[in-house]
């Protein structure tokens, strides 16, 4: 790279390369999102974008329209998966978003092709429901209908899934390892698990005694309000009116974070939920379940 | 793509670019003396803007120097929304100009204007979008470059400062630029009818 004119035609090059695997996606009235390409058969979308129980079809880069259907929900990260036979359509080039730096030039781009640049302005944003190292920001402008388009480098290898539901501050993308992560879920159990305690919660303010006495530095925890039955929750032991303070040590400060904490991941495995009962901490090993499907 | 930054190589950077862009970038002024617009030094004779700039038929036209000339309308199209003006000779190369059909989404381009007043002001993104705001509309080049009141009439051009497109107008966010091919043939057929108008 040795001239502007150079990283100019890098920069139009990589829209032409990546215009390949774009699709529109019609999951919503009106305006439509995009949706990437990541492994055959499976194209990537954001969730907020396709509507429940409702046909979705896509546009292909060549204008074919091709009929899709949803295989997986992830609402935390705002990712959704959807099957389609869209032959003759090349897979994603995804790259190894381990390389991404604060202050790397980055694209997002929008089925057309349509395109908006900037930099990377922070790694390991932990956001409201998202864990952290699952974001990144961005300074860049997300138009209208980039939801679920591709945040790719100069070369057009996608780095990340943008999103206009992470926040309404930020401009966010969900990293190219989280949104591989989910697919391949589908591949593996052709779903996305969604993890499930069984509890209803409610935020619930902690008194300044109690946090200093226990040495906390959250404000606030979430009280359980309600256990299903026969649920992970109720198996491990918690009763309504205790208050989760923590999980596996991540500090749970409103009921978003429980979402944060239950990634599909988790399902089956073993994890510690630190309580507050009769204001003394108390442990309580779950085994994280899976969220029984909507009948 | 990593830039290597060796200790030796000029890091590549825009500013001989902005250098040249605003010597062709001339100020309009209505004789009311209401805000400013910009403008191109389209030939040595000849000032290009957009019809919303330039109202009146004869307007101001200030240059990088500070030097001010007055500028005759040749012709004015409103639906178009681009006016030709004749200055004085001042001697100022004018503008260097692009194949605005052969311009890729992605690529790096400048606006230069003065916009909020802020005189030759530089500001850079890439081309967002080529086409019609709706379908069936006129093509517009869809820039992802912060543009403000004040950069109406001015060039949109390319990583070499060659000119690509007039801005125009702000939708959206985005800039809004008559492909310059487009600014051409209305050059083209304004001189033209100009010259038939001369000989009768």
């Amino acid at each position: 790279m040795t001239t502007v004119m150079d990283l100019s035609n890098a920069l139009a090059g990589a829209v032409e390369r990546t215009s390949a695997w774009m699709f529109a996606v019609h999951g919503r009235p009106r305006l439509p999102s995009t949706g990437v390409l990541w492994h055959a058969g499976l194209v990537v979308t954001a969730n907020h974008t396709v509507e429940h129980d409702r046909d979705v079809t896509l546009t292909g880069p060549d204008g074919r329209s091709f009929s899709a259907s949803v295989a997986g929900r992830d609402p935390g990260l705002d990712i959704a998966v959807l099957r389609a036979v869209a032959d003759g359509v090349p897979v994603a080039d995804v790259a190894d978003d381990r390389d991404v730096r604060v202050g790397h030039l980055v694209m997002a781009l929008g089925a057309g092709p349509r395109a908006s640049a900037g930099i990377v302005s922070a790694l390991d944003v932990g956001r409201g429901r998202h864990a952290r190292g699952e974001l990144l920001a961005v300074d860049l402008t997300l138009y209208p209908g980039f939801s679920g388009g591709p945040l790719v480098d100069v070369h057009g290898r996608v780095i990340g899934i943008a999103t206009s539901g992470a926040s309404r501050h930020l401009q966010c993308a969900v990293r190219a390892t989280s949104v591989t992560r989910l697919v391949e879920h589908v591949i593996r159990g052709g779903r996305i698990p969604r993890a499930y305690l069984g509890v209803g919660t409610q935020p619930v303010e902690l008194p300044d005694p109690l946090r200093e006495r226990l040495g906390l530095a959250q404000r606030t925890a979430v009280i359980v309000v309600h256990v299903r039955p026969d649920s992970p929750a109720a198996t491990a032991g918690l009763i309504i009116g205790d208050v989760i303070v923590s999980i596996d040590g991540r500090a749970i400060a409103e009921p978003e974070d429980l979402v944060a904490v239950l990634q599909p991941d988790r399902v089956g495995a073993a994890a510690t939920v630190t309580v507050l009962r009769g204001g003394e901490p108390r442990d309580l090993q779950v085994i994280v379940g899976e969220r029984p499907s909507r009948a | 793509m990593s830039v290597r930054l060796a200790r030796e190589a000029p890091i590549p950077h825009l500013a001989e670019v902005a250098d040249q862009l605003r010597r062709v970038t001339v100020e309009i002024t209505s004789p009311g003396g209401r805000g400013v617009g910009a403008g191109i030094l389209w030939a040595p004779e000849l000032v290009v803007t957009n019809a919303h700039v330039a109202r009146a038929s004869c307007v101001g036209v200030g240059f990088a120097d500070d030097r001010q000339v007055e500028a005759q309308l040749v012709v004015a199209d409103r639906r178009a929304d681009l006016a030709l003006f004749r200055i004085p000779p001042h001697g100022v190369a004018p503008a260097a100009f692009a194949d605005s059909d052969t311009l890729r989404v992605g690529a790096l381009v400048v606006a230069l204007g003065h916009p909020l007043g802020l005189r030759r002001t530089l500001t850079a993104g890439i081309v967002h979008a080529l086409g019609p705001v709706r379908p069936g509309g006129r093509r517009f080049i869809h820039a992802d470059v912060r543009l403000a009141p004040g950069n109406s009439g001015g060039p949109l051009a390319d990583s070499a400062g060659n000119v690509v497109g007039m801005n125009t107008m702000i939708a959206g966010g985005l800039a809004l630029a008559i492909p310059i091919n487009d600014v051409r043939r209305f050059v083209a057929s304004a001189t033209a009818s100009e010259a038939a108008a001369s000989t009768t």
